[in-house]
């Protein structure tokens, strides 16, 4: 059968004819896509999105608190509660939530990051009225079957989740020590999302309960529907659900900014890994300003593909590194910008370090060229459609631009900023924020700090808590 | 210092808010969860089928919803087939040479030139199968084919490119020491299938050595050709004008090779049910991986076997994950699969548990497995929620270009028909209660199982030793015994 739905319209290629090859590559002047936004009385913002490609629906809820709003001593708590979520609710059994997604041939999940905690399902399209009953029930009536049993089978889980993902994982404390050591411990991203295994044993049930209550409520969410359905009708099934619900009590963020160190930092970390490593970040901006754009571009010219400033030089030309990864994470409060290097054997983390600063100093000094900003924003431009493709990818999208931006397209509006990203621009934020105010930490191999770059200048970094 | 703000005070607020909900909610019964409306109808994409000139088969399917295409071309056999036992990793490295610069363009200039492109061309060669494919913007189309046909015909293969992809495998196999995961999925297959099958055999730093470039040009001149060739393009293209970009940028691929026979060596004679507890000094989670040789893809079993696995593992509600992971909480997830290759892919088990409960958690990996078999009867409502989850999650695998992409190649690859997927769901239905059961009996054989538990020994094996489930044999973290 052929696909007749042509619902979206995605103005990627202006040019759109082949024929045209001796133009100047041509950007799309906007991305687009159908959908629209409205607020119920209560404060739930709510996001459609209409595309019927596949016959089925992605519904994401998105809750606007995330690690940032935990306080000290009480860290991992906004993860522990997405477990929670869960459990069941009022008139949804333990176990219904799965059987009436993945069980009939759909997907389920939740997310927490340092800024928000999301959930969503994909469903076949004939299901939307079931997945908005499941996440309304859960929003509205999760209390009303949540014990203490049911909170220490998921406290068990996450730590769990926490032994695999990190104590158990290469080099799997490498973020929690960053974000304790480039953040003030005032600074609510200065613990890691998943939290640590003393708070996690510490959290009451009453501390869930007060958490929900402030947090779970429509005034604070944002419900995301992308996929084959017809608006009226989702309009209606949304009303039907959410609408009674009482908005929730005004919430006072954390006031979170970004950071500036006006010293480095040098820290050595003993781990169970074989093989060393370096990892130096430099505070940035997040979601607050623009120059994140220009610093992502600086990540796709800096390391990645084999032409870019670092990969070149000491993977391929002197062959001093197996891998070098660089990534700029602008969260909403703010944001880091990170070089990873792992050596190839008998070169030291010393002797990266230097050539890494030499290669960087370089770029500050010159900038980079047409031709480098051309290649990572042809790369930029790809990967923003492909994160459009997916219905779930949507929803996800959308909810992110109305929650950050109040405007669930800010996508566009980030596309046409990424792409017009200068040279001039990449070089005024290389200077700007890779400076000295730094955080440099070897891994290395148990008993081996001599292992580090400039070991007699690092600390060595000790855990807070086990 | 930032602001923190109080829990204390808001909830008492909220909870008078939340007693009026009821009230408001009047009419609305949530007691029961909706009727689902009538189920989608499954709708195939379609999808033309025609031979280039060089014997190639060309599958073409448009998809216009988005400017994007998805274009691969998949080669039948993989490093089972092509990698002497010696030489492992040959496949792997080849595939990754021919990125490193054609006869016209060195390594930079071909990751320049698709750099303005905006994408990248990908090799891979995985156990039965391999590919050469890239996602594009639809007007990089032509361009982007030219570089592919460019790196697939023409590459330079490097002598020093080759030292450089050498040194960086020989380190991560050094860093893959450092993971029971890891270790676990070496040496599982390992003990499974014996040195002596391809299933088993592991890359190590001797076969990394042993490759030369003349075994790369070999391999690629052997492996690479029309005649054991399946090309697929979906997306936001004309039919006939992408068949004759395709011819254009393929007319110097020349004719021949054949898709291989997929023969294996007999399975090793199977052994008395064992614990293998490779050490890994001070981990803080155990790898469990426990299983048996499967039988192939093409098993009349196949449905039977989808709808037991699904009930034993396959789904996060199936019966090892609801039990080890909901109920006991040792572990963050486990699961079980059947490789379904070619040959007779493994069953396998498994998951990381919490080291102290390593123990615990074998009694109850060995409880389900012997569960399945008859000892725990299905019930109606597992019958048919795996159902369910197996034929309502195909309308969903055709939404985006790269995912058609893939469902055609799996029917090449696994020799299944056109109509495959529209025959799905009555197959499905068709399998009872009594072919589960019967199903998990012949394969899910619990006196001849491998199991592999890769963990910090001095912690875990005499509580392991305790449970009486089976002998237990001390490997090191390649799978050779050190006893």
């Amino acid at each position: 059968m052929r696909n007749r739905i042509v619902l979206l319209v995605l103005a990627v290629s202006a040019a759109g004819a082949i024929a045209v090859a001796q133009a100047p590559p041509s950007r799309p002047s906007a991305l687009r896509i159908p959908f629209e936004s409205y607020a119920l009385p209560n404060g739930l913002r709510v996001v459609l999105a209409p595309n019927n490609v596949s016959p089925t629906v992605a519904v994401t809820v998105w809750y606007h608190v995330g690690s940032k709003n935990e306080t000290a001593g009480k860290t991992g708590f906004a993860h522990l509660f997405e477990h929670v979520m869960f459990t069941g609710s009022g008139h949804v059994p333990y176990g219904v939530h799965d059987r009436l997604t993945e069980g009939v041939g759909g997907s389920n999940n939740g997310t927490t990051s340092r800024d928000r905690t999301t959930y969503f399902e994909t469903v076949p399209s004939n299901y939307l009225e079931t997945a908005l009953w499941l996440e309304s029930d859960r929003m509205g009536f999760l209390l009303d079957t949540l014990d203490v049993q049911k909170l220490n089978a998921q406290r068990d889980i996450v730590k769990n989740e926490r032994r695999q993902r990190m104590d158990n994982q290469p080099y799997g404390l490498v973020g929690e020590i960053v974000s304790n050591t480039l953040y003030p411990a005032s600074h609510p991203y200065s613990w890691s999302v998943i939290g640590s295994m003393a708070d996690l044993s510490a959290a009451s049930e009453a501390d869930v309960k007060d958490f929900f209550r402030l947090y779970y409520a429509p005034g604070n969410a944002i419900l995301s529907i992308a996929g084959d359905f017809q608006p009226v009708q989702a309009k209606a099934l949304v009303a039907k659900y959410f609408e009674a619900f009482p908005r929730g009590a005004a919430i006072v963020r954390p006031s979170a900014s970004p950071v500036t160190r006006a010293t480095e930092t040098r820290l050595v970390y003993e781990d169970r890994v074989q093989v060393p490593r370096l990892v130096i970040v430099w505070p940035t901006v997040g979601k607050q300003s623009d120059d994140r754009f220009a610093l992502t571009v600086l990540d796709a010219i800096t390391a990645g593909a084999r032409t870019t400033r670092l990969t070149k030089p000491l993977v391929y030309d002197r062959q001093l590194a197996t891998t070098v990864i660089t990534s700029q994470d602008s969260d909403e409060s703010a944001g880091e910008w990170r070089l990873t290097i792992t050596p190839r054997p008998g070169v030291s983390l010393t002797q990266l370090e230097a050539a890494a600063d030499a290669i960087l100093d370089t770029l500050k000094t010159e900038g980079p060229t047409a031709e480098e900003i051309q290649r990572a924003t042809a790369g930029l431009e790809l990967d923003f459609v492909n994160g459009l493709e997916s219905n779930l990818g949507r929803s996800l999208t959308l909810a992110d631009g109305l929650g950050y931006d109040n405007d669930a397209g800010s996508f566009q509006t980030e596309y046409q900023k990424m792409m017009a990203v200068t040279a001039a621009d990449v070089k005024r934020v290389a200077n700007k924020y890779l400076a000295k105010g730094r955080v440099i930490l070897s891994v290395v191999p148990i008993g081996k700090v001599d292992m580090a770059a400039k070991p007699s200048e690092s600390t060595p970094y000790r855990k807070a808590d086990q | 210092m930032t602001h923190r703000f109080r829990l204390i005070v808001i909830p008492a607020i909220v909870l008078a808010l939340a007693g009026a909900v009821t009230l408001a909610q009047g009419t609305l019964d949530r007691s029961k969860a909706p009727a689902p409306g009538a189920p989608p109808m499954l709708r195939v994409p379609a999808w033309t089928r025609s031979t280039l000139g060089n014997g190639a088969e060309l599958v073409v399917s448009e998809k216009h919803d988005l400017p994007l295409v998805s274009f691969t071309i998949t080669m039948s056999g993989g490093y089972n087939q092509a990698d002497p036992a010696a030489r492992r990793g040959l496949a792997d490295i080849t595939a990754a040479m021919m990125s490193e610069g054609t006869r016209t363009r060195d390594g930079e200039a071909l990751s320049s030139a698709l750099q303005l492109l905006g994408t990248t061309v990908t090799v891979r060669i995985g156990g039965e199968s391999g590919t050469i494919a890239f996602q594009c913007i639809a007007a990089k189309f032509p361009a982007t084919l030219d570089i592919l046909a460019d790196m697939l015909v023409n590459p330079a293969f490097p002598a020093e490119a080759l030292e450089r992809l050498r040194a960086q495998r020989l380190v991560a196999l050094v860093q893959a020491r450092d993971q029971t995961s890891a270790i676990a999925s070496r040496v599982f297959p390992r003990l499974v299938y014996g040195d002596a099958h391809p299933y088993g055999q592991n890359v190590t730093e001797g076969t990394l050595k042993a490759i030369t470039r003349d075994d790369v040009v070999a391999f690629h001149r052997a492996y690479f050709r029309p005649g054991q060739a399946l090309v697929t393009v979906v997306g936001d293209v004309d039919a006939s004008a992408a068949k004759a970009s395709i011819e254009k940028a393929l007319a110097a691929w020349p004719r021949g090779g054949e898709k291989p026979a997929f023969q294996y060596p007999p399975l090793p004679a199977s052994r008395t049910s064992t614990i293998y507890l490779a050490d890994k000094t001070g981990a803080a989670q155990s790898t469990f991986a426990i299983g048996i040789p499967g039988p192939p893809r093409s098993t009349s079993d196949y449905y039977a076997l989808q709808v037991m696995n699904t009930i034993l593992g396959g789904m996060f509600q199936s019966r090892l994950n609801a039990n080890i992971r909901e109920d006991k909480g040792y572990s963050y997830g486990v699961n079980s699969s059947f490789a379904f290759g070619k040959g007779p892919g493994a069953f396998r088990a498994g998951g990381d548990v919490v080291a102290a409960k390593s123990d615990a958690a074998l009694q109850e990996f060995m409880k389900e497995l012997r569960g399945i078999r008859g000892g725990r009867p299905i019930t109606d409502e597992e019958l048919s929620t795996a159902k369910d989850a197996l034929t309502q999650r195909l309308p969903g695998t055709f939404a985006s270009a790269q995912s058609i992409n893939n469902a055609i190649v799996a029917l090449w690859t696994q020799g299944l028909p056109d109509e495959y997927y529209q025959q799905y769901a009555a197959r499905i239905a068709a399998v009872r209660r009594e072919d589960v059961v019967r199903a998990a009996r012949q394969y899910v054989d619990v006196d001849h199982l491998v199991i592999v538990i890769v963990g910090d020994r001095a912690a875990i094996e005499g509580t392991l030793r305790a449970t009486g489930v089976a002998p237990i044999a001390i490997t090191d973290i390649e799978g050779t015994s050190l006893q």
